[in-house]
């Protein structure tokens, strides 16, 4: 009895924090879920994707009974296994991405509610009623504050502190259920950044419920030298935006440049176009040596930890603004600012300083007070020469390389003065330096390689925040029918094999008309390439949600209006209620949906947890070769596997042998490669024949293109009837279907999971 | 087992379990010969790399021929093997075959049952070394090799890291020469 009694108060207490009592919707099965509410739609997940462990590393070295020995079917002294190490493992990561969000939400939403009081409306513009699709799905509560967000944040940092513990020796010892603790954490990531990002465009005006953003310089060049240079790198816009206001307020707009790396500069164009773009993370190491940055301003996530130590070499000055990123500084907050601009310009000293206007004001005037004096020099050629010169091909930098890029090689070239190979081996540069110091000649070759990095600049356009409503009433229908063959988001960090892969695959979906949505640093190197007429893809295709368009939606933060794109497909488009409604949004998105992420250069944590998280959506992601690395990924055995699936129009199981989506986490090895995996993964088991037919004519001309002629060996896999097979392959197909002795089979009416396992959700929710 | 692994192996131990390096082209040939039901595994760096002008996918063919051993073309090297007029027995990514053969029921790419020995060659080296770790912990019933001319910890057998191409290619091409032979003679 008192076990329900305090279930009781526990569901009490939610129903107050999410104002059950409203009536926008009503309360679904699962509001502020916990770790067992969504465990079995994970499972069923699971159970067709099924973990795919590539371990790291043979130990386990968590706790003082280590390192133990985890190989052959060995356990811990704590009775782990290698699974299970692995899944706790990814738990860990999507955590730290998770928390990465959750505390980057929490910081801006203080700093916006001391800025405008917690009563402030979130106002997303006319065209975007559906404000918080993430929120809505998995809290239940309908936000209308500043003030509101605190109380989905406060769940969230909850429920981190519960999974964070079940990582502790002695706890989980089921990989299927760290996986589960996966998938909520990185749920929750969604929703983190939904908090950050509704509370980044409400407190400082971000563009919303526009499609058509001011287009934004980007690359080096772009950059104003003649001018005091201020370099912002990180992702929390509340420093950056402030040094835009005190550049305004002092009549300085025109006379200090600011550029950015990494997702503040994606922010800091949404706050003011004049800002500069200079390029993705893989960059920053680079720039940051041309010593051109004055003041460099940190704030958190994807920074150089040295970035003190490259400061130095450099004559620059650091300003640390958040207390995540310190760097061992001395806190001069509470310091009279005289004082602190007189060290940094006359003893070179870097500051922590954690009020964001008194960091602008000195970042600002310090940086006007040393750029006269910047005595920082781009290499050229005979100086490149001569230090690639000193190369002995000892091939030690190659080793240590983690894009396995032939350094020594290149070194050759330049010492030669042979430029067009290094050039295109600048492209895979991830800009780590690791070479740098591994170098016996003491080359330093991130300084040789500006040789030939490209003086070019591009166009990006600002990120535009959440899909509008209005553009998911007219995409809807096209996408659930398939005439719209999918929506792709590229995301993630900037790891790739080479940088152009990500603008030549935008380039490639949007001719074929599917809608590309971008954010963070994919969303940049999207741009740093020009296609016909010298023009990237923004300037080629058009900004809006709608086949054919090019969308950067914003930073890392602003993934979360990717998920809550397809949300709003299925409650505006298919009006099925949304609110606590997680299992059923999430399973009308894996079979109706053809939505797939594409984290092409992955390397952080936070795209762990973003990736994961669009998984538990049921949207499958694609990931560059070196994304191994993080351990697990989600694959089925294709046709091997068991594809029944329930038809809710008939209330029956069938047996469609279809794998679609085939898989949800899954690594390519090319980019042409990926190209024709992506098509195939767009493949739902709701597509009308015309939307098949479109969806397997792009997955037929790109296999056709990239792997050699003939046809897909799983084709007949997709093809239902006669009516599903492309037009303008029909001849071809029909004798290959012939020849494998292919039937047709019924396409299911209402597609859904629901009701294939042990779930609270009756089949009559998902029918509309 | 390295000499070099200290007593206490508790306090430093960073993997345990690590490839047999073997130079001797004769011995890598008599354990593919030994094999019941090999595999070669091509990656799409065999249509990039060349030794002496000749495609590494070629040497990797000439193994295939040599030993009659099936392949399973990975990322796009289906593309170039239609334009050597050669038909793979399977095309899957590197983590989808590697998905099949960690499963003991799998049928493997002839439908005669999983394979006992799977060879990788032309991988890019993190995807293969993660890929060969997949093995090493979840497929005990198979033993892995690699023919790239770097060492791969995680792999059953591999070879050193080559300091010069020359010696790579000699070693291919003894593989070729000892591998036709006896390849006969188990047929005979």
């Amino acid at each position: 009895m008192a076990e329900v009694k305090t279930i009781t108060r526990k569901e009490e207490e939610v129903r107050k924090l999410i104002r059950a009592d409203d009536l926008w919707e009503p309360v679904g099965p699962t509001p502020m879920p916990e770790i067992p509410d969504l465990r079995s739609w994970d499972m069923r997940l699971l159970k067709t994707y099924s973990p795919f462990y590539a371990p790291f590393c043979d130990l386990c070295c968590f706790c003082t009974y280590g390192k133990c020995d985890l190989t052959e079917g060995r356990r811990g002294a704590c009775g782990i296994d290698i699974a299970t190490q692995q899944a706790r493992f990814v738990l860990l990561a999507c955590l730290i991405g998770c928390s990465a969000h959750a505390g980057h939400a929490d910081h801006i939403l203080e700093y916006l509610i001391e800025k405008h009081g917690p009563d402030k409306k979130i106002d997303l513009g006319p065209f975007i009623e559906l404000e918080a699709p993430n929120i809505r799905t998995v809290v239940g509560m309908k936000p209308e504050t500043l003030g509101d967000l605190k109380t989905v944040i406060q769940y969230v940092q909850k429920e981190i502190a519960h999974l964070l513990d079940s990582t502790h020796t002695g706890q989980e010892g089921s990989f299927l259920d760290y996986e589960s603790k996966g998938l909520h954490a990185s749920m929750l990531d969604h929703v983190g950044m939904e908090v950050a990002d509704i509370a980044q465009i409400v407190g400082f005006d971000f563009p919303t419920s526009v499609a058509d953003t001011p287009m934004i310089d980007m690359g080096w060049n772009a950059v104003d030298r003649s001018k005091p240079i201020i370099l912002l790198v990180g992702h929390n816009p509340a420093t950056s935006c402030t040094v835009v206001d005190y550049l305004r307020e002092n009549g300085l707009y025109d006379k200090v440049e600011l550029a950015g790396i990494c997702c503040t500069a994606i922010e800091t164009t949404r706050y003011s176009d004049r800002a500069k773009i200079v390029g993705p993370l893989s960059r920053q190491l680079f720039y940051l040596r041309t010593g051109i940055a004055d003041v460099i301003m940190t704030d958190e996530q994807c920074i150089r930890t040295d970035i003190t130590i490259e400061a130095d070499k450099v004559d620059s000055r650091v300003v640390a603004c958040l207390d995540k990123a310190m760097y061992g500084l001395e806190d001069a907050t509470d310091r009279e600012v005289d004082g602190v601009i007189k060290e940094m310009v006359e003893d070179k000293k870097h500051f922590a300083i954690l009020d964001p206007k008194k960091a602008a004001e000195v970042a600002v005037k310090v940086a006007m007070k040393i750029s006269p004096h910047r005595k920082k020099e781009w290499i050229n050629e005979e100086e490149a020469k001569e230090l690639a010169s000193k190369c002995t091909l000892c091939s030690m930098c190659e080793r240590v390389c983690p894009n396995l890029l032939g350094l020594g090689k290149a070194m050759k070239d330049i010492s030669e003065g042979n430029y067009d190979e290094p050039r295109k081996l600048f492209n895979g540069c991830i800009g780590c330096g690791k070479c740098d110091q591994e170098c016996p000649q003491h080359i330093p070759i991130l300084r040789v390689m500006q040789v030939v990095a490209s003086m070019d600049t591009w166009k990006i356009r600002a990120g535009r925040g959440a899909v509008m409503d209005t553009e998911i009433r007219n995409v809807g229908a096209p996408i659930t029918l398939g005439t719209i063959p999918g929506v792709l988001a590229f995301v993630g960090c900037s790891n790739y094999p080479d940088i152009d892969d990500v603008a030549d695959m935008v380039y490639e979906f949007a001719k074929r008309k599917y809608i590309v949505t971008l954010t963070g640093c994919a969303a940049m190197v999207a741009g740093m390439k020009k296609f016909e007429d010298g023009k990237t893809v923004y300037e080629l295709f058009p900004p809006d949600f709608d086949a054919g368009g090019v969308i950067n939606i914003g930073s890392c933060v602003s993934n979360a209006h990717i998920s809550g794109a397809v949300i709003k497909i299925a409650n505006i488009f298919a009006a099925l209620p949304l609110r606590a409604n997680y299992e059923v949004m999430a399973d009308y998105v894996l079979n109706r949906v053809g939505a797939c992420g594409i984290a092409w250069g992955a390397m952080s944590q936070k795209a762990a947890s973003i990736g994961t998280g669009f998984n538990r959506l049921g949207v499958p992601v694609v990931l560059g070769p070196h994304s191994a690395k993080y351990r697990r990924l989600y694959l089925s055995k294709n046709e091997e596997d068991d594809w029944r699936i329930m038809d809710a129009r008939k209330r029956e199981i069938v047996d469609t042998g279809e794998p679609s989506p085939e898989h949800i986490a899954y690594v390519a090895e090319t980019k042409e490669k990926a190209m024709v995996m992506i098509p195939k993964l767009c493949i739902r088991k709701n597509d009308t024949p015309q939307g098949r037919g479109i969806k397997l004519n792009h997955y037929i001309s790109l296999y056709k293109k990239y792997m050699g002629g003939g046809l897909p060996e799983d084709l007949h896999l997709f093809i239902r009837r006669d009516p599903d097979i492309p037009l303008v392959y029909k001849k071809e197909v029909r004798v290959y279907l012939k020849e494998i002795g292919w039937q047709p089979k019924e396409p299911v009416g209402l597609p859904t999971y629901i009701g294939t396992y042990p779930t609270k959700v009756p089949l009559d929710a998902v029918i509309h | 087992m390295s000499a070099t692994i200290p007593f206490h192996r508790v306090n430093v131990l960073t993997g345990v379990k690590s490839a047999r390096l073997i130079q001797d082209a004769g011995e890598y040939a008599d354990l593919i010969l030994k094999a019941e039901r090999p595999l070669l595994v091509l990656g799409p760096l065999l249509c990039e790399w060349s030794l002496d002008s000749k495609l590494l996918i070629d040497y990797a063919l000439d193994i295939a021929r040599a030993a009659n051993i099936p392949i399973c073309a990975t990322a796009t090297v289906k593309g170039k093997l239609t334009e050597l007029e050669v038909k793979p027995d399977s095309v899957y990514d590197a983590v989808e075959i590697v998905n099949h053969l960690k499963d003991y029921d799998w049928r493997g790419v002839r439908r005669e049952g999983n394979h006992d020995l799977v060879i990788f060659f032309g991988i890019r080296s993190d995807l293969a070394e993660q890929i060969l770790s997949v093995l090493k912990h979840f497929a005990p019933h198979l033993k892995t090799m690699t023919l790239c001319k770097y060492y791969y910890p995680h792999a059953d057998y591999s070879l050193p890291n080559f300091r010069k191409d020359e010696q790579w290619k000699e070693f291919l091409e003894s593989l070729i020469d000892n591998l036709r032979p006896q390849a006969q003679k188990k047929e005979s």
